[in-house]
């Protein structure tokens, strides 16, 4: 079955198969296998489709920086994910996967159309086509547009696994395992420093998986790695395989995603499945090595062209031969190594083409020991084979000219166009880069944060350079914690050192116009399209890249940004670095909408904060509504009532006999010292001296900006002690200014804030009989009209809890707020409501609440307010003091535009027709027959069926309302134009007769 | 005392709800610290975060320059709340009872420390045992102790509870899950 | 997320414990009644939004709830000092006489 699996190499378990499927059919793989190494062992290197041209594509590499072998994967129910990467997702018993991007099969792509009309998609074709006829928009190129955008299919279904989060704080954490990772790792913490060592595959050893040759401290690499590995882990470094650093941010904060159970055939019971970690290191040490380039030239795509890199990872790491005659093209030494390990493992390596003059002798005599041909100075012309590639045409280059073609016949193309530092980390902090003239690469400058950069990613190359680099940083990372340390580097034989060139396009012979060379595989952007740019004006690689898309996949042009800037560049005629490089933004890979949401799903998305009383409420069927974080009763139906008529029947009941309300969510404040009184004039409009103790009073609380921020009845417990009460959503923005104001701007006042919002469980009992079911169960205080009239407060006992008991009403009737110790909350509600029974007491929610109080015109801050409304809009100029010499707010009520006629006034609006509700948030206008756009004069704010008034009623914020009193104003709806007269807002009882017992 | 116990023969974190104890909030100024301290029997503490004992387990915990949390035995409070109302005439302080505005949940075992860590940013590794701070529980303001190494106590206001009681049961299987 | 060092604590500390609150040293009039329309809008509404220090205030809301002032770089977002409610920035000369001008300079490192 496995056509291409070579015995003894690897390194997994050769035990048990795995069985996977692709595309429907079965194949088995290897424990450790991708599912990218698993079909190469079957010899399939057709894996996908391209983006725009729907070209036939395999992987071009072995890592996470894979444009082109993006499939579907499929790990039971609900768990499907589009764009996995087949080069880095691990084989699990039973996974499913489908290639993806293409209509028909992967081998006969109906879309494959577009790859015949190339010349349509050039770069920015989006700019130029589709722009006519206008009527072809909606109706052709949308839905078509639509359809064929995209990679990859969305789950539709909600995502069953479980997503972890952590915060970890560590001295030094080091990103990347390889052999600079593991030698900066062992160093630091031979010296003692608490180290975490990550690393994105699912082993350790960076590049040293790929090159068991190697010989390190006289043992074979892999026997080093292992010693390394059981080394650190003696020294207690924390090791994260399958952890991807994902973004770098402020003072060494660091973003880990770590994979749990995406490669366990069955993943243990409430396991996550990834997890994020917030990781604070004192130092940071970047060892994430480099990426290898592809060359640039016609036909570089096809299934079978991959990276010499990627061939040697197959190999060697996973025991499998990408093909049988591989041809090797390279402007690098590190390519002939791929070619030898090939060759030596049975391969018949059909050439090595090198785009340079003078490749490294060692390398050359290895060549010639093992009678490979060497082609130098020699280009590829173009490649043959529809789904796999069978031939390279390759030329000489002399002179700047393209002399005549031969054609060598294989079955893979290893390419390798050198080397880049992987910097993306490093970037994501605003360490700059400078461009290196000898490697031809951008190497770290200035770093922004305490990080180190060791090995390939400073541009170092070979094994014995990374790990004397990493041990040396590792040491500085130490000495840097305060620790003693020593470098020790390790002695390597047998390295892979080489040097190579970097190059724009490879030249070619005929028309470059009709070459198909790709720079950017993902997003199928090719080396004209660059050209091409330029030539229509994009000079920085800024503009190049947005206008071709180089570099904007998901891979975020790792292989294709340094070639596309070679390219632009010499389009341009500057050097590269004066073209620039775009910049590189977190995530580094593709990551998951779970791991960043974390907890944060389902019934744990946010806090839902609920009142002592809540289980009654929900016991007695109530619907809740949100109301900022917390969840309120909103109303209570009863058997097939809606909410209109439910709200109907709390009005009436409590009007008419008592209704009983759950108020705990308002926000309290304790006031207390001997500057209190000081304190409160300076905050509240009211003064609030004479406030007598045992009394209340309504306190409107300003911004310095003299709008109304919030509101909220006050009660005087004692000389220095006042007890604040704010609006739900208010309660911490409040007191958050009111700490401002103590803490910075008058901190010679003696007065301290407390809140005790959660302290307290409040129930509100409104109606002509709140008296008659309360009274049984005060002991300590007269409730009579003389001896606790309405606005007063008292400390005494409810049903036996000690209470603050206020006399306050908003809702026009006689009422009381009990508020007694959270903990007997519940026991309150119950033995009023039991004390109720006969006076048939009735439970209302916050949509009862809030039709009683607009019957009586109070507002609520937040509904009839927006953050632009002044006491004197509102009506409510009667709650300032008008003796006092100032408060917060009261410079800017004499503001000019505060004063300025024409302000919006809160008014009342009665529709003509009293069955017609108004929306809340509809316009009112003078004039319905003026021209559209109309002139708005002002909105809807509360709107509602009045069952004491039997009809709906609103109140509205209208531009000089209060004039407007009497007339009639127009409310354009979807459903006609209403017209309504301006009244007053005192709708009910406006004489407040009711209050009066 | 135990209120509901969720241990597991196996677990290495175990999760509590406690009993509420007897809980101030005592405000008052460096001039009236002095007065304070003998009125509550003990020298309230003057750095953030630490933790003074006194007889009757009495406690109190400097939460701020001029903040302190006062726990005692919940029959004890009336004692302390009566102290200081008689204190107040000649040492002006605000003493506020919020006995019910938290809920206090317990987390011990070895692994409480990483399960503390799915939701606090702090270094609590830095936290030494003995000492309590107010921070941040997955976006909750709590009064977070540090009763011993492996034990921790978190007084979470009441509403927001469940909702952290929740996480810590999510945190608590994943822990047992061992990945 | 950043890391502020909070001046009551002395201790560093993470973000997520913290609020901001604006401009620093913006000090509300002892009699706004004495201002003019334009001084007393310019005490509202106009702050210095500096590309470079900028004195601003936090709160250490989820912690000593303590306002305190920093100074912090808005290029890069480094802090470069946290000092108490009410005390002089640093690098400010006030306390040694120098001209009032020079209030604004400030010693970033």
């Amino acid at each position: 079955m496995s056509t291409h699996r070579i015995a003894g190499k690897g390194r997994f378990d050769h035990g048990g198969p795995v069985r996977f499927t692709f595309d429907g059919k079965r194949y088995e793989g290897r424990r450790g296998d991708t599912i990218a190494s698993a079909l190469l062992a079957h010899g399939v290197h057709l894996m996908g489709r391209s983006f725009k041209y729907h070209r036939p594509r395999g992987p071009v590499c072995a890592g996470t920086e894979e444009p082109n072998a993006l499939v579907e994967t499929s790990r039971g129910k609900g768990r499907f994910e589009p764009n996995t990467r087949a080069t880095a997702q691990e084989l699990r018993e039973g996974l499913e996967v489908r290639s993806q991007n293409r209509i028909g099969s992967l081998a006969f792509d109906l879309q494959a159309v577009n790859d015949l009309v190339h010349p349509l998609f050039s770069a920015g074709f989006y700019y130029k086509t589709f722009m006519w006829p206008r009527s072809f928009w909606d109706r052709v190129y949308e839905p078509v547009i639509r359809r064929a955008a995209g990679l990859g299919r969305a789950p539709d279904a909600p995502d069953p696994d479980r997503y972890a989060h952590r915060n970890l704080h560590t001295e030094l954490l080091v990103i990347g395992a390889g052999p600079a990772g593991l030698a900066a790792a062992l160093a630091a913490a031979r010296a003692g420093a608490e180290v975490t060592l990550v690393d994105e595959h699912a082993e350790m050893g960076g590049a040293l998986l790929s090159d068991p040759d190697v010989v390190i401290d006289g043992k074979p690499a892999w026997d080093w790695l292992a010693a390394a590995l059981a080394e650190l882990d003696r020294l207690g470094v924390r090791r994260l395989t399958r952890t991807t650093a994902i973004g770098y941010y402020h003072q060494n904060f660091v973003g880990l995603c770590q994979k749990l159970t995406d490669h366990l055939d069955e993943p243990p019971e409430g396991a996550p499945r990834e997890r994020m970690w917030h990781v604070r290191a004192v130092r940071v040490i970047l060892a994430q090595g480099a990426l290898e380039k592809p060359l640039v030239f016609d036909g570089n795509d096809r299934p079978g062209v991959m990276l010499a890199g990627a061939a040697q990872t197959y190999l060697n790491r996973y025991g499998v031969l990408v093909g049988d005659t591989p041809a090797i093209v390279t402007s690098h030494d590190s390519a002939y190594h791929a070619a030898f390990d090939l060759a030596d493992a049975g391969a018949k390596v059909a050439a090595i083409v090198d785009v340079r003059a003078a490749p490294g002798e060692g390398v050359l005599v290895e060549a010639r020991r093992r009678g490979i041909e060497v082609l130098t100075s020699h280009t590829v012309t173009g490649t043959n084979g529809r789904l796999r590639v069978k031939s390279l045409r390759v030329a000489p280059v002399s002179g700047g000219r393209v002399g005549a073609a031969r054609t060598i016949a294989c079955d893979c193309v290893l390419m390798c166009g050198g080397w880049t530092p992987s910097l993306h980390l490093f970037s994501h902090t605003k360490g700059t880069l400078k461009w290196d003239e000898a490697l031809d690469a951008f190497l770290p400058d200035r770093s922004a944060e305490e990080c180190h950069i060791a090995g390939a990613g400073r541009g170092l190359w070979g094994y014995g350079a990374a790990l004397a680099d990493g041990a040396e940083i590792g040491v500085t990372a130490a000495r840097a914690l305060g620790l003693d340390a020593e470098a020790a580097a390790p002695v390597v034989e047998r390295d892979r050192t080489g040097t190579g060139e970097t190059f724009k396009e490879l030249p070619t012979d005929g028309d470059a116009g009709r070459k198909r060379a790709f720079v950017d595989f993902q997003n199928d952007v090719t080396a004209k399209d660059i050209r091409l740019a330029v030539k229509e004006g994009m000079r920085s690689i800024e503009h190049v890249k947005r206008y071709t898309t180089n570099g904007m996949a998901t891979d975020q042009g790792k292989m294709s940004n340094v070639n596309g800037l070679m390219i632009a560049s010499d389009a341009v005629g500057k050097a590269p670095p004066q073209v620039g490089l775009t910049t590189f933004r977190p995530p580094y890979t593709p990551t998951t909408f779970g791991a960043f949401a974390g907890y944060h799903r389902g019934r744990h998305f946010e806090v839902t904060r609920r009142t002592p009383i809540d289980p009654w409420a929900e016991a007695h069927g109530a619907a809740f509504e949100p109301v900022s974080l917390w969840r309120r009763a909103w109303y209570f139906p009863k058997a097939g009532e809606d909410m209109d008529a439910a709200v109907a029947r709390e009005c009436a009941a409590t009007r008419g006999s008592v209704g009983i309300f759950d108020a705990s969510t308002l926000g309290k404040i304790e006031v207390q010292g001997p500057d209190a009184v000081e304190f409160m004039n300076r905050m509240y409009t009211n003064p609030w001296t004479k406030l007598g103790i045992g009394r209340a009073r309504y306190g409107l609380l300003l911004g310095e900006d003299g709008y109304i921020r919030d509101d909220g009845v006050i009660g005087r417990l004692g000389e220095d002690l006042f007890h604040v009460t704010t609006t739900t959503g208010g309660a911490a923005r409040v007191l958050n200014m009111m700490e401002d104001y103590i803490q910075t701007e008058w901190p010679d006042l003696k007065v301290w804030l407390t809140s005790t919002t959660e302290q307290w469980a409040t129930v509100a009992l409104n109606g002509p009989n709140a008296r008659r079911v309360l009274e049984p169960l005060v002991e300590g205080q007269d409730l009579s009209a003389e001896a606790f009239p309405h606005m007063s407060v008292a400390e005494c006992t409810v049903a036996g809890f000690p209470a603050r008991l206020f006399r306050i009403s908003f809702t026009g009737e006689l009422g009381f707020e009990i508020n007694v110790p959270a903990r007997h909350g519940l026991a309150l509600w119950e033995a009023l409501m039991k004390e109720g029974e006969r006076y048939d007491i009735c439970p209302y929610g916050t949509e009862t609440m809030h039709v009683l109080r607009a019957e009586k015109g109070f507002i609520i801050v937040g509904q009839d307010t927006d953050g632009t409304v002044t006491p004197d809009d509102a009506g409510l100029s009667w709650a300032i003091g008008k003796k006092k010499a100032d408060f917060v707010g009261m410079r800017s009520l004499r503001r000019p535009d505060l004063v300025a006629e024409g302000r919006k006034q809160l008014v009342g609006l009665m529709t003509e027709d009293g069955d017609v509700k108004l929306d809340e948030g509809a316009q009112v206008v003078a004039d319905p027959e003026q021209a559209l756009p109309m002139k708005m004069i002002g909105h809807v704010t509360s709107s509602y069926y009045s069952a004491a008034l039997g009809r709906h009623f609103a109140m509205a914020l209208v531009e000089g309302g209060r004039d407007l009193e009497g007339r009639d104003v127009f409310v354009p709806t979807p459903e006609g134009i209403r017209r309504a007269t301006v009244t007053t807002t005192a709708f009910y009882d406006p004489a407040g007769e009711r209050l009066k017992v | 005392m135990t209120m509901h116990d969720t241990r597991m023969p196996d677990a290495t974190v175990t999760i509590e709800d406690l009993a509420p104890d007897a809980r101030f909030s005592l405000r008052v100024g460096a001039d009236g610290r002095a007065a304070a301290s003998e009125t509550l029997g003990l020298d309230l503490p003057v750095r953030v975060g630490d933790v003074a004992r006194g007889a009757e387990e009495r406690t109190a915990l400097c939460l701020g320059p001029d903040e302190w949390l006062i726990t005692a035995p919940a029959e004890a409070g009336g004692a302390i709340a009566r102290a200081f109302a008689d204190l107040y005439d000649r040492t002006p302080h605000s003493l506020v009872d919020v006995s019910d505005r938290e809920v206090t949940v317990r987390v011990t075992g070895p692994e409480a420390l990483t399960l503390m860590t799915i939701g606090c940013p702090r270094d609590l590794a830095r936290l030494a045992p003995g000492r309590a701070v107010r921070t941040v529980f997955d976006g909750a303001t709590v009064i977070l102790w540090r009763d011993a190494e492996d034990t921790f106590r978190m007084d979470v206001w009441r509403s927001f509870a469940p909702f952290v009681r929740d996480l810590l049961e999510i945190g608590r299987a994943e822990i047992a899950a061992g990945l | 997320m950043l890391l502020i060092h909070c001046p009551y604590c002395d201790e560093t500390l993470p973000e997520a414990e913290f609020a901001y609150a604006g401009e620093a040293h913006v000090d509300r009039p002892a009699d706004p009644m004495a201002l003019s329309d334009d001084e007393w809008a310019a005490f509202l509404f106009i702050r210095s939004n500096p590309k470079g220090v900028h004195a601003e205030r936090w709160r250490h809301v989820h912690g000593c709830a303590r306002f305190f002032n920093a100074e912090r770089d808005t290029v890069t977002d480094a802090f470069v000092s946290t000092y108490r409610a009410g005390e002089p920035r640093p690098g400010t000369k006030c306390s040694a006489g120098a001209p009032a001008g020079d209030d604004m300079k400030v010693a970033a490192e």
